[in-house]
């Protein structure tokens, strides 16, 4: 089943947090946004928030009002990682993948307490214009493409019609290679699908890491869908391709980033048939499926200070307004600007003044 | 008698006396602000001598004025262009795309030149472009949208049939979650343009999604998830929860009074206003309702967030409240010690602005603007704010609160958290260093980072 490292994240996480922000923040912070109590969870979320966000006009993400509905763990991500929080995005069957493995993720609770126009309307009553053509679902057959992270939607082909992952390689140099590269390192400044680069940069200012099929992308069934709905590029949804090739393509890209098919690291091998089932074993089994989490932001929560604001604040986030950074410069020490800027002229204020 | 606080602001203006009057101003009343100089507008009657006071001392023009050409002949008839087009002269406001960001076209982003934009409606022509499989030329008496999965009963509409429904019209920000990416691992660009403008604010008008949803019957029992599609060769896929689907989405076929543009979608797009603009799915010919997300390569591969530890952030949906300015910034240059009216843009994915400050010393203090437009939910408001710059170095930024209470962060803040190889939502302050003007760039106005 899924291997989630949720819970590892959600503790790893937290103390990415702390030790950032001891980076950014200064000692003497208080009262501000500190994840100084990060750490900790109180598991006992205010269970009238949606009084005290009425209370407070519906400012759901004022400092005070979250601190009163969870207590000091307004910065934790752990927190917030509990379906049960309020302020959580988590959907309780994404937590180990839940029963059919497809993560879902939610709008927080308090953020719809505040516009219950969705609820309304939902709840209102409606009856139809007749402005529409009934259709059945089998006159979808050709547009109906959606391949989702459970499965559904898979194109009937048996494991006889099947070709091998030899022949989906075969139809990927192909169609494919010449922009993504015959074994999926890129081309010609297109993106590459099989490089395996790690994740963590030690330096903040390192190029950000690639992410591809093996060491990114959480389903297996994307890859399909993507495939045959946007590829290859000038002419996606290629009937020279057809079903059978994608499902080929696919299990190529499979075996080309490495990804096993079971707990023994079993990989494809090049005279393996090419099918759903196939690419579903996969499915379970994406490197990187482990490590998503439901996007949580915002993640500050500040108060707005408007005199001499604390030093965490204020330029660099530690007091210094002269320690910043700066776009290249030209030889003679002049800042580079990209575009034909009309530096020179046109003052301000006179005419449109742009470049 | 002149009020005093004139009398030294002339004096702050005239070229021999700017150090004196400097010291004169921190003596005085008016409030100092790392080398910023606030006056209040002074609270005594109308004065027209008072009033032109700051020109004391200022050379005359005398050379008489002479007629331009355009006096001397007539200009063109109508209908010269049965679709207008603007002047010449402002040939330089563009859309503009940086060639090394894709490597082709038809997969690219161009930017709204929004440096040169006033009030908050962007221009049909300058709203920005942002392609997975290029601009459709799709016929609109051939396109249909479908609604169907989870519903009582599947609908086909044509364009038409969807401009029957009951109509709304709504000025809603359109942000790709990329907007200032380039800027996360320090700066790259001295542009407005470049730095925040994968966005535009348009008027749409549609159709409530929540009508179309109803009209096939929705089994609300059982959905949980709408997959839009589009009709181009992207086919454009994202999963959207019912929560939003049933808020204030709608699909428009209008964008500012006419048909949508091509770039955008025409004939019809969806609308899912305050999320990322990847959800707005232009050329919509599908809606499936579903109970599971379809985990799309656009909510996968693409839009979702890397951390610093290797863990991502995914199915992320809102535009953070954030806020630019746009006048003085690295478009412009500073043309002396005076007055300027400081100007810029906040907008909110949650709702409406509540206040924006500007700061003038790097963010220790700061002074809360006035908006200049109406201020709407989930668009661009316009705020502006009265700067005396006495030529001092000065770092100016702007710091959005919204409805919800939350506060727009620092970058050094937003990068501890999000680190930097996260490539979307970079929705923290950005900081204008102004030269000082005794300095070798006096005026220069210079994009920097912390
Ligand atoms: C003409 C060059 C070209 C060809 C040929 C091509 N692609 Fe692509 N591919 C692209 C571009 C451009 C993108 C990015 C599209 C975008 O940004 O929306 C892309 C994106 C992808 C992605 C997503 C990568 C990611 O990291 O998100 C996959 C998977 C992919 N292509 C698979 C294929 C397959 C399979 C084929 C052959 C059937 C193919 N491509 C053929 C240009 C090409």
């Amino acid at each position: 089943m899924f291997s989630t490292k949720k819970s590892l994240i959600a503790a790893a996480v937290v103390a990415s947090m702390a030790a950032g922000s001891a980076l950014a923040m200064s000692s003497n912070d208080k009262g501000g946004d500190t994840a100084a109590a990060a750490g900790k969870i109180e598991g006992k979320w205010a269970a009238n928030y949606r009084e005290i966000i009425k209370e407070n006009g519906g400012k759901y993400l004022d400092r005070e009002v979250m601190e009163k509905i969870l207590g000091s763990d307004v910065n934790s991500l752990r927190a917030k990682l509990d379906p049960n929080n309020p302020y959580s995005f988590e959907v309780d069957d994404s937590i180990d993948g839940g029963p059919h493995g497809n993560a879902q993720c939610k709008v927080p609770k308090a953020f719809v307490e505040v516009w219950d126009s969705a609820e309304k309307n939902e709840k209102a009553d409606y009856i139809a214009n007749k402005f529409g053509k009934p259709i059945a679902e089998s006159a979808l057959k050709i547009w109906e493409i959606n391949v989702d992270g459970d499965g559904n939607g898979w194109p009937n082909v048996s494991e006889e019609e099947a070709v091998t992952v030899e022949k989906g390689g075969n139809i990927y140099v192909q169609f494919c290679g010449m922009c993504h590269g015959e074994f999926g390192e890129g081309a010609k400044g297109y993106l590459p699908l099989a490089v395996d680069e790690d994740l963590v940069t030690s330096d903040f200012r390192d190029p950000a890491p690639m992410k591809t099929i093996g060491n990114y992308w959480p389903y297996a069934t994307t890859i399909f869908d993507y495939s045959r709905r946007a590829m290859p590029f000038w002419s996606p949804n290629s009937p020279a391709i057809g079903d059978k090739g994608y499902l080929g393509i696919t299990a190529y890209l499979i075996q080309a980033n490495g990804i096993p098919l079971d707990d023994e690291d079993t990989t494809l091998d090049d005279s393996d048939k090419a099918t759903a089932q196939v690419i579903m074993a996969a499915n379970k089994y994406m490197k990187n499926q482990g490590n998503f989490f439901c996007d949580h932001r915002p993640v500050t929560h500040n108060k707005r200070c408007m005199k001499d604001c604390p030093d965490y604040l204020v330029g660099d986030g530690a007091g210094n307004i002269h320690h910043y950074r700066q776009a290249r410069r030209l030889p003679d020490g002049t800042p580079q600007y990209n575009v034909n800027q009309r530096l020179h002229e046109a003052p301000p204020g006179v005419g449109h003044a742009g470049f | 008698m002149t009020d005093n606080r004139v009398e030294e602001k002339v004096a702050v203006q005239s070229e021999e006396s700017r150090s004196q009057s400097r010291r004169a101003f921190l003596k005085g009343s008016a409030a100092v602000a790392g080398g910023v100089l606030f006056t209040k507008a002074a609270s005594a009657d109308y004065d027209p001598k008072k009033a032109v006071a700051p020109y004391a001392g200022e050379k005359e023009i005398t050379e008489p004025l002479q007629d331009g050409p355009w006096r001397k002949r007539l200009g063109f008839g109508v209908r010269r262009y049965p679709y207008g087009v603007p002047s010449p002269y402002e040939k330089d406001v563009q859309r503009r795309t940086l060639e090394w960001l894709t490597p082709d076209s038809m997969a690219s982003i161009t930017m709204t030149p929004i440096q040169s934009l006033h009030g908050i409606i962007t221009p049909n022509g300058l709203h920005f472009e942002r392609f997975h499989g290029g601009a459709a030329d799709i016929d609109p008496k051939t396109h249909r949208l479908v609604i169907h999965g989870l519903v009582e009963r599947p609908l086909i509409f044509t364009v038409d049939d969807l401009k029957r429904f009951p109509s709304i019209s709504r000025i809603h920000f359109i942000e790709c979650p990329a907007n200032g990416a380039m800027e996360w691992k320090g700066v790259q660009l001295n542009s407005v343009q470049w730095t925040h403008g994968m966005m535009s604010c348009v008027e749409y008008t549609g159709v409530r999604l929540s009508d179309l949803l109803k009209e096939a019957g929705i089994k609300l029992d059982k959905a949980r998830w709408i997959i839009p599609e589009g009709a181009d060769a992207s086919g454009m896929s994202r999963s959207i929860p019912l929560e939003i689907a049933m808020d204030d989405c709608f699909v428009a076929y209008a964008q500012n009074g006419e048909a949508l543009r091509r770039e955008q979608g025409y004939p019809i797009r969806l609308v899912v206003p305050g999320c990322e603009a990847n959800m707005w799915v232009k050329y919509l010919r599908r809606i499936k309702v579903t109970d599971v997300p379809l985990q799309h390569r656009e909510e996968t591969s693409k839009y979702t967030e890397l951390m610093p530890d290797g863990t991502a952030q995914r199915f992320s949906w809102y535009m953070e409240p954030n806020s630019v300015i746009t006048y003085p910034s690295p478009d412009y240059r500073m043309q002396g010690p005076g007055k300027y009216y400081v100007r810029g843009l906040a907008w909110s994915g949650r709702g409406k602005v509540a206040h924006v400050d500007v700061s003038f010393d790097g963010g220790k203090n700061w002074h809360e603007a006035h908006f200049t437009s109406p201020v709407l939910d989930k668009a661009w408001t316009r705020f502006e704010i009265e700067w005396d710059w006495d030529g001092s170095e000065a770092f100016l930024m702007s710091r959005v609160t919204d409805e919800t209470g939350y506060v727009q962060p620092p970058m050094p803040q937003m990068r501890a958290v999000e680190g930097t190889n996260n490539v979307y939502h970079r929705t923290a302050m950005v900081t204008w260093r102004v030269h000082a003007w005794d300095s070798k760039n006096g005026g220069l106005i210079e994009n920097v980072q912390y």
